[in-house]
């Protein structure tokens, strides 16, 4: 492996998790509150299609971007009434939700932009880090758009809220005993509304980066897993912040070395690589690698 | 879970009604917003709703068709109740049915199964495939048991593993891909052989329902039988109801759990098979797709009920089959289908809440 292959390598890795990362950072918040968004492919692939909606009727990608987070607030307003007020099952409404945004999505895709046709709409445009990205090796690393950057303020922001704040303690208790966070004078609702919503925005995000961030265009169904991927990072990470991240790099990686692999002459599978997150994922649950500790209250319906 | 601060609930239709009206409401309501979505998108309704018509009922093939597809949801959708008894949620229907897929065509294609006798030549890959399924379930099963890990993420997480083993075993000659003649060779595996074929009920291709029909109307029947009339039934919704209580009567808990995801797993096993020898004689990358949830979905409408599974997965099976045709004749995309099926699985699942409120006590 060259040099080269190994910047290209390190960029891609790190560019294919950043939607992981929006996506499992807003699932890991909304599961230590207790609630599975199983929707979570919805939410992203809502976030993609408002934000190339808004990118190329606007012109503008940071209002793509509003118009993103726009479009997901139904779809995780939806979410979290049917779980949390209606109590309904988790799993089965988010599947529910998944199947309505395919459909809602392409039917808009197709309304708008006219069957079959990839325009190109406007998106960001990189955001070079003076300096850093022109080291050798990793300077691709901080060659990213904007949105990267965004991403990781924003882990560094809820990990600090999660541990150092009363809310953080008091969401993260919601989704062990809800019925001592009732009992403590916090409402269990709110609370969960909110973790909810937040993932709704974080998906936005992360189906926006896929959508005007990565590769300036719609495709139907272009989430295509991305959102069980980031339920996944959040498993195999324990559901815990740190751990959550490095899934996504990993899984970041994966992916990348399945498109260097020809490059690279390796004779590994290609279906194993992209299986691989799965496998490891399934692997922990399994108690194979390292303690798994979920939340003890995930997806139960809160009664008071 | 208190009780008191609900007693006193409004008055409620009786559950069994609630229970019949909700999905049918639910059904119906899904139908007028996708009514009006076709007259939005400027498509004459009629034609629409002929297209639609053909599709699903035009002719012996279409309705064939349909009712292959509803064979298979219906297996899913049994194996769904089946586990949900034991108040197990079996979202892996999608996987399972892709390793039923992929076993079936590995014995298909092994030496020697074309030229058993008997009709074992097909029975014998379909048996393969069920228990494939079987054991991806009781994988799940086992998890659940011994280290305590939810089956809903288990199911989840084998669900993808199968469908990408499922893809590799298409993608890789050492596997099951037809050998590269050119390089246009496609990623998929040889046909089957005609005797390992699923016999077609009527002989005839143009109306090719197969013998899965008769095989799921018996599964069907049996299972509503065990799990209404039979001591394992009992048991399971036992587990289902209050594990630890269940334990303490003496109820093998863990092999309950074990089994029932077994059988829900082999069903959806047996569909695989079905799907591949009964119509589509070569395994696919994309072999189950949709399927699964498809299934899942059928099995949650049928609130546990097995001729709710039946109607659920014949609605599906006829939905889907309509919605292809509604787009080739007459340009209204099939995803207004998604649309549809969305629209029902949300309502049915937010108001079980008031449905099921009575029964909470």
């Amino acid at each position: 492996m060259t040099l080269e292959l190994v910047a290209i390598f390190l960029a891609s890795s790190f560019r294919l998790a950043i939607p992981l990362l929006f996506a499992a950072t807003g699932e890991l918040v909304s599961e230590r509150a207790g609630v599975v968004n199983m929707s979570i492919e919805g939410m992203m692939l809502a976030g993609a299609f408002g934000g190339a909606i808004g990118a190329a009727m606007t012109g503008s990608p940071l209002l793509g971007l509003a118009c993103a987070v726009l479009a997901v607030l139904p779809v995780a307003l939806l979410q979290s009434v049917l779980t949390n007020t209606l109590r309904a099952n988790q799993i089965v409404t988010g599947i529910g939700i998944n199947i309505l945004v395919l459909g809602l999505t392409t039917l808009g895709y197709r309304e708008f932009f006219g069957a079959r046709s990839r325009t190109t709409i406007p998106g960001f445009d990189a955001w070079p880090v003076p300096v850093l990205s022109d080291l050798p090796l990793v300077g691709p690393l901080f060659q990213q758009i904007g949105m990267a950057w965004l991403a990781i303020a924003i882990i560094l922001a809820v990990g600090a809220v999660l541990t150092m704040t009363g809310l953080g303690i008091t969401l993260r208790a919601v989704g062990e005993n809800p019925q001592a966070v009732a009992k403590a004078g916090r409402s269990v609702l709110a609370l969960r509304h909110g973790a909810v919503l937040f993932a709704g925005i974080m998906s936005a995000l992360g189906g926006a980066f896929l959508s005007i961030g990565d590769i300036h265009t719609f495709t139907e169904g272009m989430t295509n897993g991305a959102g069980y991927l980031a339920i996944t990072a959040v498993i195999f990470g324990s559901w815990k912040l740190g751990r959550t991240v490095m899934a996504c790099l990993l899984f970041g990686a994966a992916t990348a070395l399945q498109f260097q692999l020809p490059a690279l002459g390796l004779g590994i599978p290609n279906a194993l690589l992209i299986m691989l997150p799965y496998l490891l994922a399934f692997l922990a649950v399994a108690g194979l690698v390292g303690r798994q500790t979920a939340p003890r209250a995930l997806a139960q319906p809160y009664w008071p | 879970m208190s009780v008191a601060s609900r007693s006193a609930a409004p008055p409620r239709l009786p559950p069994g009604l609630a229970g019949l009206l909700l999905p049918v409401g639910a059904v119906l309501a899904a139908f007028a917003v996708g009514a009006v979505a076709i007259m939005a998108l400027g498509v004459p309704l009629g034609e629409a709703l002929t297209a639609f018509w053909r599709g699903a009922f035009g002719n012996a093939y279409a309705i064939s068709a349909s009712i292959n597809r509803a064979v298979a949801l219906a297996l899913v959708g049994t194996g769904f109740v089946f586990a949900a008894r034991a108040g197990l949620t079996n979202v892996g229907g999608e996987g399972q049915i892709a390793v039923g897929g992929v076993a079936a065509t590995a014995i298909c294609l092994a030496p020697g199964i074309a030229d058993l006798p008997l009709g074992l030549a097909f029975l014998v890959p379909l048996l393969g495939a069920t228990l494939a399924g079987g054991v991806w379930g009781a994988l799940a099963g086992f998890l659940k048991v011994r280290v305590g890990t939810n089956e809903v993420i288990s199911t989840l997480l084998l669900s993808f593993i199968a469908v990408w083993l499922l893809y590799w075993s298409v993608q890789s000659e050492a596997l099951l891909r037809q050998p590269m003649t050119s390089s246009a060779t496609l990623p998929e595996s040889l046909p089957i052989p005609v005797t390992t074929q699923v016999p077609l009920l009527t002989g005839s291709y143009s109306s090719p329902v197969t013998l899965g029909l008769p095989l799921l109307v018996v599964i069907a029947a049996v299972t509503a039988l065990v799990l209404s009339r039979s001591i394992f039934g009992f048991q399971l919704k036992a587990v289902g109801l209050n594990p630890v209580a269940a334990a303490r009567a003496g109820i093998a808990v863990g092999a309950s759990i074990v089994t029932a995801l077994f059988l829900a797993g082999a069903m959806g096993g047996l569909a695989g098979g079905l799907m591949l020898q009964g119509e589509q004689y070569s395994l696919k990358a994309g072999f189950s797709s949709g399927y699964g949830f498809d299934g899942l979905v059928v099995g949650l409408l049928a609130r546990n009920s097995i001729a709710g599974v039946i109607a659920g997965a014949l609605l599906f099976g006829f939905l889907r089959s309509g919605g292809i045709s509604m787009e080739m004749g007459a340009s209204v995309p099939s995803a207004l289908i998604d649309v549809l099926q969305g629209l029902i699985v949300v309502t049915i699942a937010g108001a079980a809440y008031y449905v099921d409120r009575g029964d909470r006590k």
